[in-house]
């Protein structure tokens, strides 16, 4: 069992060295604005986290996408909170807004957005927002239909007061679900603000990745990239993470 | 003394019927798609035309849409460079996740490795970098789509094979010892609701990606459309574009994959008792 455990250990790393060495064989061969080495994009993704100017544009995604992901989740609450509330429009906002959000292409929003708002930050956390809210709402939708009908009846029982039977046993028992819409909301949003910074805007990955693609500066290409997988990784693991945990104890 | 929420229902159900009470809420989803449009059309009265134009001159553009060839010919386009990235993606997933599955060792690797690292990276990522690879051309829509598409389809495979009926298995085993008979005829009927699953989630993610990798990477389909449009700020094509995708997106799945999924699905609930 342990052997195999090593077997299945040494396989797994050994095809990130075994990817990487055939990259950098592959980069000797090629041309820089093709294929640049490992070690040149490994330099221009340190720099992207070093040089002021570089962080200057990583940390404005960054606080887009933070941005965005609280807004959308508060959007898409509110708009599963609704039908909950009224069921009078849960064909609204179930047949009608959920798959118009959810088959709305994100290029089209981005061009939109540049249309309408210019290139300001608004239009790209605009665009981020449109496009993450369905995730969300239909997350928190699907949190609402699952709650306890007994502990909800037992609410009414005790009290008259739908605000606070909402806040002490309603939004209590959805925390979870709002998390894992956070989750998700976070994952993508990293996905597609790339896209949301590519029209227009002068700060941010989106726009350094748009400009190194002009000028064929691929090392800086791949440094974006991978840039934007260790923000990922790190946000998911430092906040997410503690925070899902945190409202699972509770 | 009853309490609000059990006197609600009765009281509710006094006045109308349960199918009065869905008829009422279908009516205020027409009521809003209503109201949706007229603030449309309002809101376009007050900002100029290459701003946001009204429903009218975007319907009518519609119609313009569906009798040109050269706009027939750009969607078949897209189309095809979806249905090529989702074979692909399907064909590749699904044998990496059979690779894990039955060799065990190369479990983490798929899992652990490849698929995060494919799930991770962004679509608007690999197009630009296959643009830089392949130049701009339907390859490389194609191979975006693709490598997007792939991760849905391992893990979708995977969870497939996990919850395989593992007494089935067994009684296959007793049957025979060939492995291949066993596999077209227990394991690839068992995968089937799955492998519909991962066609319709790769769908929708597909048109996304696909307009995308044809904006900055094609010289075909909708997404070059968009292009063109955009640099002429013609809105209304535009507009049009989304419309037809939302449509077709939407009709697509309303219409082709839930009947076939609840098709399949029903198929393996009757085959498992």
């Amino acid at each position: 069992m342990t052997a195999r455990r090593v077997a299945e250990r040494m396989i797994a790393d050994g095809l990130v060295v075994a990817a990487i060495l055939g990259w950098w064989l592959l980069s000797l061969r090629l041309p820089d604005f093709l294929m640049p080495s490992p070690w040149q994009v490994a330099t221009t993704l340190f720099g992207l986290f070093v040089t002021p100017s570089l962080l200057a544009d990583t940390a404005a995604s960054a606080a887009r996408v933070i941005a965005s992901v609280a807004l959308s989740t508060v959007i898409g609450g509110v708009l599963a909170i609704v039908p909950y509330r009224w069921p009078v429009t849960d064909a609204i906002i179930r047949d009608r807004i959920t798959p118009f959000l959810n088959s709305f292409p994100s290029v089209g929003w981005a061009i939109l957005a540049m249309i309408w708002f210019g290139t300001t930050d608004a239009a790209v956390i605009f665009v981020e927002v449109a496009i993450l809210t369905p995730f969300c709402l239909v997350n928190i939708l699907e949190g609402l239909k699952s709650l306890d009908q007994e502990l909800i009846e037992m609410g009414a029982s005790f009290t008259r007061d739908r605000a606070r039977r909402f806040m002490k046993i309603v939004f209590p028992m959805l925390l979870p679900y709002l998390m894992s819409a956070i989750r998700i909301a976070y994952g993508v949003a990293w996905k597609i603000a790339l896209v949301a910074e590519l029209f227009g805007v002068s700060s941010g990955l989106g726009y350094l990745m748009l400009k190194a693609e002009i000028v064929s500066d691929a090392a800086s290409v791949y440094g974006t990239c991978f840039a934007i997988v260790l923000l990922f990784l790190a946000g998911e693991k430092l906040v997410i993470d503690p925070l899902s945990r945190l409202v699972a104890y509770k | 003394m009853p309490s609000e929420n059990s006197l609600a229902p009765t009281k509710r159900s006094a006045v109308a019927s349960v199918l009065g009470e869905e008829r009422r809420a279908r009516l205020g989803a027409h009521l809003f798609t209503l109201a949706f449009l007229g603030a449309w059309w309002g809101y376009s009265l007050t900002v100029p035309p290459f701003v946001l134009p009204g429903p009218v001159p975007v319907a009518i553009r519609l119609a313009q849409f569906f009798t040109t060839y050269n706009l027939y010919k750009q969607a078949f386009a897209s189309l095809e460079h979806i249905v090529a990235g989702m074979a692909v993606s399907l064909i590749v997933g699904s044998a990496l996740a059979l690779a894990a599955h039955y060799l065990p060792v190369l479990r983490l690797a798929v899992h652990g490795r490849l698929s995060p690292f494919l799930n991770s990276f962004s679509g608007i990522g690999w197009t630009l970098l296959s643009i830089v690879w392949f130049g701009v051309n339907e390859f490389t829509v194609v191979f975006a789509i693709s490598v997007v598409l792939t991760p849905f389809a391992i893990i979708n495979i995977r969870e497939g094979l996990e919850t395989l009926d593992r007494e089935l298995l067994e009684m296959a085993m007793s049957f025979t010892r060939n492995r291949w008979r066993e596999f077209g005829k227990i394991v690839l009927p068992g995968l089937m609701p799955f492998v519909f699953a991962t066609l319709r989630i790769s769908f929708g993610v597909s048109w996304k990606v696909a307009l995308a990798a044809e904006l900055f990477g094609g010289r075909t389909g909708l997404g070059y459309l968009f292009n063109l449009a955009q640099q002429n700020f013609d809105v209304r094509l535009i507009l049009v574009v989304i419309f037809v995708i939302i449509a077709f997106v939407y009709g697509t799945d309303r219409l082709l994959f839930a009947p076939l999924q609840a098709r399949f699905g029903r198929l393996e609930a009757s085959a498992s008792p």
